[in-house]
């Protein structure tokens, strides 16, 4: 079996770890609850023939002044940058995160989860941002940890990308005109 | 050369005769000064150039080649072992019997020493076992046990633990990953654990400036210890429950290096895919183990191999010590039962030399105080036994001394009532006699009471008078006259009368029927006592008139004074109005003395 470590990152409070309760074991709680440091957990992907076992790093969110760790984000398979559609800093701050990224763990697939679809209405995100967003490289998708929308796509295209080239996804049209 | 010649020429005038030196002279000359240098110069550079080793050279370093390095660490023998098991492998498969002839010699001694050492292991357990049965400390355990729910084998395990290795991981360095662990089914979440065994270090790394403190190398969670030690490319991280001796880092080191050293291109290319790991893991699993405070100790003491003749010696004492609680209770019940027995007094019982000593009184007629011993399970050859012999005046041994005494025929019972000796029943007249005179005589026997002992008849006699006895002559209300029913009955008693008075006479017995007659109560009694005459005399000359002999029967007038009982007054009047017949025998005088003098 192959094993893939995937770090989550992201400003504090944007749903990190409420993703990986949603992908690992299918439950949600509004309760916040910050990170302190790192929580890894568990989960297998079936890609083609292949089982994946990935070990998800969810690596505590910090302030935009703050940098993560390097050493959390070290021999990274893939990233999955998490910001929060209700709050604009969160999305402003993924490129110069990715710079970081990229020093620590090299240019590995990567995937942007654009969190908190539930709260559509709230969002301060718009299409232009995300047309912005992939003209710089990245790959995006909308989630919500509450009603899973779009988390299992968003962990299957980071272990498929860890296996093959990544294929782009297939949701990204609907969030370029989505808003 | 002229060229080369010309300026040699020049500089130097005195040389000028070397110029007509040949060349060929020169190397010559050359040969013969430098000719075994130049020849060894040639065959170094010749050597450098090839840099390859000869095999005649080889052939000649390495066997002191293959010691130096043996000897420095174990790496040849590493790097040596897929080879010979290859040609190990390739050996067996041509020819077996090659292999199997050459290591027949070391099989015999390798099964034998096989099975010494699982029958050691066997008696290992068993003498831990009872250590920690019959220890306080095993008791102390027993108790924990109880009170805490816990198996009593893993009170033991957690109290005789000094470490136990129990989870072994191979991590990749960079990325966290799990490469490989032992043992397999111990850890349901290796690679999470491997993941926050990472995650921990880099933490600590972060935090903690490790070029001035040094990386993180252990940390302990209760009595659990993870050992963590790390390398360029995968860590060894060793889970161990107990104190780990400072010699465990080192032997993880170690492995930790040999993996390093023959993984090294699987541990560069890592990209997520353990399988080439798989083959570390014997290596781990040279560094799974468990060590023991009772493996320790037994080392030193020599005492606790033989732990097991404890409970045997135990079982033995228990036995002896039962057998022989089990001998005094019987020894106790038996004495109390003596003590009861009539006629047998114990005054004293010692144990000594193996045997009992009893020291009593006994009278003469009590029971065998040996046989009653027996019969109680005891040993009497154990017992040495000194009665005093004496006479008991318990109303038992009493009664038994006067039936040996006065031989009491079948009929008589003997009892006691105070000290008066009571006899009941019939007996012949002697022996009334004989009672009569010896009782008194007897110890602890006041009087004797012979009045309830009527004279017996001899046996032939016995039934007649018994018949005689029986019959009734009735008579109406007030009336002496026989009638027809009367007559049949006084008929039948004088056929009676003769057949006893033949047998008396037989047995030299003066016998005498005595004719008793009776009156209801009905009317006075002066008249009544002149009827019953009148009817007895009516019944005697009935009887004469029938042939018996007037000295063998005798009249007697009871009126209603000595009644015959009834049920009811009805049934009392009827059968006393009636003549009754009572046989009187004894020995006569004469025949006794003749049958004492014969």
């Amino acid at each position: 079996m192959i094993q893939k470590k995937v770090c989550m990152v992201g400003v504090f409070a944007t749903g990190k770890t409420s993703l990986v309760q949603r992908f690992v074991h299918s439950l949600f709680s509004a309760k916040y609850h910050s990170t302190v440091g790192v929580k890894i957990d568990r989960k297998q992907v079936q890609v083609g023939t292949e089982q994946v076992n990935l070990l998800l790093w969810d690596i505590e969110g910090r302030t935009a002044e703050q940098e993560i760790p390097e050493s959390y984000l070290k021999g990274a398979h893939a990233v999955l940058y998490v910001a929060d559609g209700t709050r604009r800093e969160t999305f402003e701050q993924l490129f110069s995160l990715r710079d970081h990224v990229r020093s620590a763990a090299g240019d590995v697939p990567s995937i942007v989860a654009l969190n908190k679809y539930d709260l559509k209405g709230q969002w301060v995100v718009s299409a232009d941002d995300g047309r912005k967003l992939i003209g710089g490289g990245f790959h995006m998708l909308t989630t919500s940890a509450k009603t899973g929308e779009g988390v299992e796509d968003a962990f299957r295209w980071l272990a498929t990308a860890t296996l093959t080239a990544p294929p782009t996804p297939t949701v990204q049209p609907q969030v370029r005109h989505g808003n | 050369m002229p060229e080369n010649g010309a300026p040699l020429t020049e500089s130097a005038g005195g040389t000028r005769d070397l110029g007509d030196v040949s060349v060929g002279e020169l190397s010559e000359l050359r040969d013969l000064l430098f000719g075994a240098e130049r020849r060894q110069i040639d065959e170094l550079r010749r050597r450098l150039d090839t840099a390859e080793i000869a095999p005649d050279e080889l052939a000649e370093k390495l066997p002191q080649a293959i010691v130096q390095r043996s000897a420095r660490d174990r790496q040849l023998g590493i790097a040596l072992a897929p080879t010979v098991e290859n040609a190990i492998r390739e050996s067996v498969r041509r020819n077996p019997r090659e292999i199997a002839t050459a290591i027949f010699p070391v099989l015999g001694p390798a099964i034998r020493k096989a099975i010494a050492a699982t029958m050691s292991g066997l008696a290992n357990t068993i003498n831990r076992a009872i250590e920690h049965s019959f220890s306080p400390q095993g008791i102390r355990w027993r108790v924990e046990s109880w009170r805490t729910g816990v198996p009593f084998a893993q009170i033991v395990m957690r109290h005789a633990l000094v470490y136990r290795v129990e989870q072994v991981l191979l991590v990749h360095a960079e990325t966290g990953l799990l490469l490989a662990h032992v043992p397999d089914d111990s850890l349901g979440d290796a690679d999470l654990v491997s993941g926050m065994l990472t995650a921990i270090g880099d933490f600590v790394n972060d935090s903690f400036e490790p070029k001035k403190t040094g990386e993180l190398r252990a940390f302990a969670a209760g009595d659990l210890t993870v050992l963590v030690e790390t390398g360029p490319r995968a860590n060894l991280a060793a889970v161990v429950r107990g104190t780990p001796p400072d010699s465990l880092p080192a032997k993880l080191q170690a492995t930790l290096e040999t993996i390093h050293l023959q993984w090294c291109d699987p541990l560069t290319a890592f990209n997520g895919d353990a399988t080439d790991f798989t083959a570390t893991r014997p290596l781990l699993e040279e560094c799974i183990e468990t060590v023991l405070a009772t493996d320790t100790r037994a080392k030193t003491g020599g005492l606790r191999r033989i732990a097991w003749v404890i409970p045997v010696l135990l079982l033995l004492a228990a036995g002896m010590a039962w057998r022989t609680a089990g001998r005094n209770r019987e020894w106790s019940a038996a004495l109390a039962r003596l003590e009861t027995e009539p006629g047998i007094a114990v005054i004293r019982t010692e144990r000594s030399g193996g045997k009992w000593h009893i020291t009593g009184m006994r009278d003469p007629l009590a029971v065998n105080p040996s046989l009653l011993m027996a019969s109680r399970g005891i040993d009497t050859n154990d017992v040495v036994a000194h009665w005093e012999p004496y006479v008991s005046t318990e109303p038992a041994l009493l009664l038994a001394r006067a039936r040996r005494v006065l031989a009491p025929p079948a009929g008589i019972t003997l009892s006691f009532k105070g000290d008066t000796l009571v006899a009941s029943g019939r007996a012949p007249a002697f022996w009334i006699v004989r009672a009569d005179g010896l009782a008194p005589a007897l110890a602890g026997i006041g009087a004797v009471d012979l009045s309830h002992v009527t004279p017996g008849l001899p046996a032939d006699m016995e039934p007649i008078a018994a018949e005689i006895e029986n019959l009734r002559v009735l008579f109406a209300a007030g009336s002496d006259a026989l009638d027809q029913p009367a007559l049949s009955t006084i008929a039948t008693a004088a056929g009676k009368l003769r057949r006893i008075a033949t047998a008396a006479d037989a047995n030299r017995y003066d016998l005498t029927m005595r004719i008793v007659g009776r009156a209801d109560p009905t009317g006075a009694e002066t008249d009544n006592l002149a009827l019953s005459r009148r009817r007895a005399t009516a019944v005697r000359d009935r009887l004469l008139s029938l042939g018996a002999k007037a000295s063998r029967v005798a009249v007697e007038a009871t009126g209603s004074g000595d009644p015959i009982p009834a049920d009811t007054p009805a049934q009392r009047a009827r059968v006393n109005r009636s003549v009754s017949f009572t046989i009187r025998a004894q020995p006569s005088l004469t025949g006794n003395v003749a049958e004492r003098q014969r």
